[in-house]
């Protein structure tokens, strides 16, 4: 498997989908230049992990899973505010590690957050290419996640 | 989080399986009335099983098995003529209830319907209708418990004019005041919850203290095993069913019932037919096209960016889990409570049956059963240091002043 690389950009049922097969310590995902639009959100699915990757308000940019950790909803939906990804069925807020900031329906004061993490991959970015360090992805249920 | 066997065991519905075999134990709706005026019999898609509806000799309707071919969709109508009807398989009862048809799909003896409202509204208060979500029943059921949900997936970034309401949610002002409701549900989102069990299945009250020292009061239920009963407006509710088609698919089957005036039925169905295609009764926002998502929308308008209709906003909700909901993943909050509370009347009824105690069911002491009324839903204002009993004063004026017989003592 190791160094098979694939890459395919099809119309999917979930917007636009970009599905990517490669298991190389670093993986080129796409170019920068494909988020340099209003709404910088894309469902990807890299070796079989439903992830989105997404821009926050400074620029960084996260790849996570794609179902809240809370009740699964699919984060491709997510609302892009407040510098992270906020899931539209509760209002659950991960900043751009998948790290859950802001649960608004918990009573006040509750430190549930703390402990809510969307599994995720490292991101970087260089001369106009995004990569994501497939090999330091953490919290991921190998067993699980495989979904499809 | 629960395991994989809990997960299983709490969702599939095939003829065997323990979920399937608690669903068995009550009338499911199977199809609308509406649905029957072609030709009988009529294909029905319930619990896994593949079936026909028809009249028996004695012009009782039935449904058994039918013939099916190994290709055929899930949900699936053929024409009357290509329905071949197996002659060697159980034949199941079934019922009209003010537009719907229920069926009991077990041999032993079915319990009585409850005296819900829905059930003995005058028929031109009551107006049912149908559609399809693409996911397990399950999950379609637990939106349905969640009431902390709507202040955030059904928020409207600004209040529309609520006199376009009629036979929508969400729209109406706040009884007695000029508040709409969306105003309420986005300002105050984070709602007390009080979970109480009840003979019937569980009753949710959800608490909004605002901050002129008054509270907004919202009553829900579940009723078991899968329906919710819900205030749609100041004069209806909304009974609905989450019933399983298979392990991945279910239809909403919903009985809107009005205390007031005589439902406007060709209005209620214009309006779902407008969204909806038939026969199937498939919603013509679904992720094949994004649910209509468009982002400037989400930007301004509405939380999801999904258009005006809620139940675009539960569809997406539901069907984006999954077909079948990972719960092994997933992180309950204190605004699940309700949710939390369901699945232990769930898995303790699930035991009863593996035990072989029927009476130990919700609903099934049919000595009992006609007693239960109601249930009381709907939404009120009332002062946050005495909001006790608002509820049911409010409930009670409604039922004295209703044309058909809504009284509960
Ligand atoms: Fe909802």
């Amino acid at each position: 498997m190791s160094g098979e690389k694939s890459v395919t950009l099809q119309k999917s049922p979930t917007l636009s989908e970009i599905i990517i097969n490669n298991e190389l310590p670093w993986v080129q995902l796409i170019e920068s230049q494909l988020l340099d639009i209003p709404r910088p959100v894309m469902p990807l699915v890299l070796n079989g992990k439903r992830l989105v990757l997404f821009r926050n308000d400074g620029g960084m940019l996260g790849l996570i899973g794609r179902n809240c950790p809370h009740r699964g909803a699919d984060l491709c939906y997510g609302r892009l505010e407040d510098n992270g990804l906020r899931c539209p069925f509760h209002g659950w807020h991960f900043n751009y590690i998948g790290q859950c900031l802001e649960q608004p329906a918990e009573p006040k004061g509750s430190q549930m957050y703390k402990a809510i993490k969307i599994p995720t991959i490292p991101v970087a970015e260089r001369a106009g290419i995004v990569w994501a360090h497939w090999k330091e992805r953490y919290g991921f249920d190998e067993a699980v996640n495989t979904a499809t | 989080m629960i395991s994989q066997e809990l997960n299983d065991k709490i969702t599939r519905v095939g003829s065997g399986t323990p979920a399937g075999n608690l669903l068995r134990h009550y009338w499911q709706p199977a199809a609308l009335v509406e649905e029957l005026h072609a030709s009988l019999p009529v294909a029905v898609n319930l619990l896994g099983e593949r079936l026909a509806l028809f009249r028996n000799d004695l012009g009782h309707w039935v449904l058994t098995a039918r013939k099916t071919r190994s290709d055929e969709p899930i949900v699936y109508y053929p024409n009357a003529d290509q329905i071949q009807i197996l002659d060697d398989r159980p034949i199941y009862p079934a019922v009209e209830k003010n537009g719907v048809i229920f069926a009991y799909l077990n041999d032993s003896d079915p319990p009585d319907f409850p005296n819900f409202d829905c059930f003995r509204a005058d028929e031109s208060h009551v107006f049912a209708f149908k559609g399809l979500w693409e996911c397990n029943w399950l999950q379609a059921l637990e939106i349905g418990i969640d009431p902390a949900h709507a202040s955030f997936l059904h928020r409207f970034l600004s209040d529309e004019n609520a006199e376009d309401h009629y036979g929508k949610q969400f729209r109406d002002k706040v009884i007695q005041t000029n508040i709409p409701i969306t105003h309420v549900l986005r300002e105050y989102h984070c709602p007390e919850i009080d979970v109480e069990e009840t003979n019937y299945g569980l009753k949710i009250t959800a608490l909004r203290h605002m901050n002129n020292g008054t509270t907004h009061v919202r009553i829900t239920n579940q009723i078991f095993p899968e329906a919710i009963c819900i205030p749609l407006s100041q004069e209806m509710t909304i009974t609905q069913w989450h019933v399983p088609i298979d392990d991945e698919n279910c239809y909403w089957y919903a009985m809107f019932t009005s205390f007031g005036e005589p439902i406007n039925k060709q209005l209620m169905h214009a309006q779902r037919l407008k969204e909806h295609e038939l026969p199937t009764y498939a919603p013509k926002k679904n992720r094949l096209n994004n649910y209509g998502y468009d982002p400037l929308e989400q930007k301004t308008q509405t939380y999801t960016g999904m258009g005006m209709d809620i139940n675009v906003h539960d569809q997406w909700a539901v069907e984006g889990m999954g077909a079948i909901q990972d719960r092994t993943r997933e992180h309950l909050g204190r605004s699940d409570k309700a949710i939390i509370r369901y699945r232990r009347i769930l898995r303790k009824a699930i035991k009863a049956l593996e035990m072989g105690d029927r009476t130990a069911l919700p609903m099934h002491n049919n000595d009992q059963i006609k007693s239960i009324v109601g249930p009381l839903s709907n939404d009120t204002i009332a002062l946050t240091d005495d909001w006790s009993g608002v509820s049911h004063r409010a409930d009670l004026k409604r039922r004295a002043a209703c044309s058909w017989d809504a009284s509960i003592l």
